[in-house]
């Protein structure tokens, strides 16, 4: 009997000290590569632009920063960050097309309608500071920036062009380049490209094709020789890392919001346009009809949009609804994307993306395809019990400038790039908690 | 005799491969809960009440019974495949009970009589409002108490019948983030709580084959929970509250099925002090397909909501003894394994589970004759589960742990 209660004693005690679950998570690996000095290249996206301007929560939110923290799991550094002081968004200079970042607020449209819509951030300013180069501080991780194409990348002289180069940039002759490799990385992320066809789309393709203005989409060749060229510098270190290629500019919320067959009349409205266009022969019928757009190469210089074109985020709403535009007269092509430029914008991203899985395949580096995951998106993406789409503002992944990413959507941009690095490099670093970071914000 | 029989408990300890599972609760009777969730054969007290009413007529008298469990269950989730984040499930305390009062109605009765209130359904878990599965679920717990009238009647020597009705009640409660965040980047939040009605029955024959040998055969029906005028409230920023219902509030229909359950058992007297019992127990879980709410008013931002669950029927495998050790006091010991109704696909993190093992022992203590004092210690385990809720892109690995303390007290009039 004495000898039962000992057994009885002993069960019971361990039962106590096992109570609780013990399951750990596994002890994340390095793999084949070394995290140690990380560096991310790249434009707006890799700097943390959103919501139409660069502030400092939405650098710390950026997805290479997102990654370096992963990334300590497994020997990861320090990643310094070139941070801007304030949280209105830099620089604030309507001339030069820059303004605060937008939040979410209330406006008044022409009809008299108040509604929730992206308003221009009205709180107090925040930009001194700002501008001054912050080089003595770097050499910086995140060499993202904003606006910055891959034909730019060896230009000496960048940041006396750009901004947000010259905050950073150690002196007005260093190349975009010079600065990636001054950290000397041992680990990269490269998603370069995407403005080398984008401001084309975003000046609703009015620049040229194999031109090397900012509206341009850039010549191929200069591309080729560019990309090539800083892999293999990244490779020439002994560098490994990832390709990130080019999103089809056509899946984000900027050409997709605004519905083309937005103008909706009525039986009357229908015979007045009709007949008022009769001499170019543009028809219109009760109920939604697409839009009227100028078009040089069309009869009389307008016609009608066709399934595949986009009306761009940026048109003014209150013309569509009160000014005839789209009707009376025709939206001014600058605001269309039309079938041809599409095409234009599709060939040049096709080609470019080939270039950039070129250089994955020849130097054994992940690649990251933004292009196809942009159009997952599309059918929705859920983690952890939330859905996101491409959807503007409901959406959830996209900030509120429609070409930009929300830290959440940045965080999947995140999980996607670790799930191919842990691929390539047989690495086991663990997701990011996308659900620790912000979406959109409702006020 | 005596060392035989000592050995026979010994290996019964050790080799306690005992088979319960999801929300069901096992925990309806003392010395049952003790013998690894056993007791369809042999009606030990008034809880046959529940574990076969065909037993109730078979006892010595009119008795009452009471008992109550503390449950703390610890579920912990990690991140799959490569873990950098986990979470557990906060501690807290819930207590499952049961009342019992009945038997034959005088001594050398064929007819027994009696009522019963237990609670075989319920789960709990708070995961708190910053996990990172918050908009699945943050805090749930479901709750029932079964009241069954009961009576028996003993065809002959060998065979008994009995028969009761079972009136259930419950509630839900629900709490959720909803991600919709305001300009501090706080969450919706969503709450959802109703009570809950259901009917059913519990059958049984008992057969007392010889002194020595007994075997038990239960069925309880399914009980379909019934929620009909829950408040559900949502919470959530000023701009699109205008796409809820007005004040945030509005009423849900939901319900919750309950499986049937039939049990079969033997239970055999080794010697004069040991007697060996298992049971055989299929759960028809198949029932449960969905967790559905069907709100009042459906605006722009709140649909009715349909989460499928598709879990599958179960068969569990209970064993356990009772070892007289004096004429006063007894130790038990069982085990039981449980596997999961769930698909590794469909595991959310509001209903955790795993194949289920159970470790038990207990002891009962009689004063006088009539009186028993009773305690069990019961210990389940699940091993490492990695499994999905795909409609929810959340997976990870999960694992069950809690250890349910119970104590009791019966007398015999």
């Amino acid at each position: 009997m004495s000898k039962n209660y000992i057994i009885t004693t002993i069960a019971t005690a361990s039962l106590l000290a096992s109570c609780k679950s013990n399951i750990d998570p596994v002890k994340p690996e390095a793999g084949a590569a070394d995290f140690s000095t990380y560096v991310a290249i790249g434009n707006s996206l890799t700097a943390g632009f959103a919501d139409g301007s660069l502030y400092r929560s939405g650098q710390e939110n950026s997805y290479p920063n997102m990654l370096a923290g992963q990334f300590r799991l497994v020997g990861g550094g320090e990643f310094k960050q070139p941070l801007l002081p304030g949280e209105g968004g830099w620089p604030q200079n309507p001339l030069i097309g820059r303004t605060a970042k937008r939040v979410l607020g209330y406006s008044k449209d022409c009809l008299g309608n108040t509604s929730l819509s992206p308003v221009l951030y009205s709180g107090i300013s925040d930009t001194a500071g700002s501008a001054r180069n912050m080089a003595s501080e770097g050499p910086f991780n995140n060499v993202g920036v904003p606006g910055i194409r891959c034909i730019d990348i060896y230009v000496a002289g960048y940041a006396a062009l750009n901004p947000y180069a010259g905050r950073f940039f150690k002196d007005p002759t260093q190349k975009a380049m010079e600065a990636a490799l001054q950290p000397v990385p041992t680990f990269f992320t490269m998603w370069l490209g995407s403005n080398d066809v984008l401001g084309y789309a975003t000046s609703g393709g009015e620049g040229a094709v194999e031109g090397i203005t900012l509206n341009d989409i850039s010549p191929a060749a200069i591309f080729k020789v560019n990309y090539d060229a800083a892999v293999k510098s990244l490779i020439d270190i002994g560098a490994k890392g990832v390709l990130i290629n080019i999103p089809d500019v056509t899946s984000i919320p900027y050409f997709t919001t605004i519905n083309p067959m937005g103008l909706n009349l009525t039986a009357t409205q229908a015979q007045q346009l009709t007949a008022a266009y009769s001499a170019l022969g543009i028809t219109f019928t009760e109920g939604a009809n697409y839009f009227v757009i100028e078009d040089e190469t069309a009869a009389g210089g307008m016609r009608k949009m066709k399934a595949g074109e986009y009306v761009l985020l940026t048109t003014p709403g209150d013309s569509l609804k009160c000014g005839g535009w789209g009707s009376l007269k025709p939206i001014p092509k600058s605001y269309v994307l039309t079938a041809d430029e599409v095409n234009n914008v599709q060939q040049a991203t096709a080609t470019f993306n080939r270039i950039i899985a070129e250089n994955a395949e020849r130097y054994g580096l992940a690649l990251m395809d933004a292009n196809t995951y942009m159009h997952t998106l599309q059918k929705g993406i859920t983690w952890n019990g939330v859905t996101y789409s491409p959807t503007f503002v409901t959406g959830g992944a996209f900030s509120l400038d429609g070409i930009h990413l929300t830290p959440r959507g940045y965080g999947l941009v995140a999980n996607e790039i670790i799930r191919v690095i842990n691929l390539q490099y047989k690495s086991s670093i663990p997701q990011v908690d996308i659900n620790q970071y912000s979406g959109i914000k409702f006020p | 005799m005596r060392k035989s029989c000592l050995l026979t408990a010994a290996t019964l300890m050790a080799a306690s491969s005992s088979f319960a599972g999801s929300f069901q609760l096992n925990l309806q009777g003392i010395r049952q809960t003790a013998m690894g969730g056993t007791g369809v054969a042999w009606p030990w007290d008034a809880s046959t009440i529940f574990f076969n009413p065909g037993g109730l007529s078979r006892l010595n008298g009119i008795q009452a019974y009471g008992s109550i469990n503390f449950v703390t269950p610890n579920a912990r989730y990690v991140q799959t495949p490569t873990g950098g984040y986990s979470a557990s499930t906060e501690a807290h305390t819930s207590t499952p009970f049961a009342v019992y009062v009945g038997g034959p109605l005088k001594k050398g009765s064929k007819l027994g009589i009696g009522v019963g209130v237990y609670t075989p359904f319920g789960s709990s878990a708070r995961w708190g409002n910053s996990w990172t599965g918050r908009y699945i679920i943050e805090n749930i717990k479901l709750q029932s108490t079964f009241i069954q009238p009961t009576v028996s009647y003993a065809i002959n020597d060998i065979i008994s019948v009995g028969a009761g009705f079972v009136y259930a009640i419950g509630n839900m409660d629900i709490e959720k983030a909803l991600p919709l965040q305001d300009i501090q980047g706080n969450d919706g939040q969503a709450a959802l709580k109703g009570n809950a009605q259901g009917m059913g029955f519990n059958v049984g024959v008992q057969i007392k084959a010889t002194e020595d040998l007994q075997f038990g055969i239960a069925y309880r029906s399914k009980v379909n929970m019934k929620v009909n005028d829950g408040d559900a409230h949502f919470t959530v920023p000023a701009s699109v509250a205008p796409n809820f219902p007005l004040n945030g509030a509005t009423s849900f229909t939901s319900q919750l099925p309950l499986p049937e359950i039939l049990t079969a058992g033997v239970g055999y007297r080794v010697c004069k002090e040991l007697t060996l019992q298992a049971d055989v127990v299929f759960a028809g879980w198949k029932t449960y397909d969905s967790l559905s709410f069907d709100f009042a008013d459906n605006t722009a931002a709140l649909k009715d909501t349909h989460d499928p669950r598709s879990y599958k029927n179960t068969v569990a495998i209970r064993i356990g003894g009772h070892y007289q050790v004096a004429s006063k006091f007894a130790v038990m010991a069982g085990g039981a394994y449980d596997p999961t109704p769930t698909q590794d696909h469909l595991v959310s993190p509001d209903a955790v589970d795993a194949n289920r093992w159970t470790l038990s022992c207990g002891a009962t203590y009689q004063p006088i004759p009539k009186l028993s004092v009773m305690a069990v210690l019961n210990y389940t385990t699940t091993a490492k589960r990695n499994a999905s809720y795909e409609p929810a892109g959340f997976g990870g690995a999960y694992q069950i742990k809690s250890l349910l303390p119970g104590i009791g007290i019966s007398y015999t009039f």
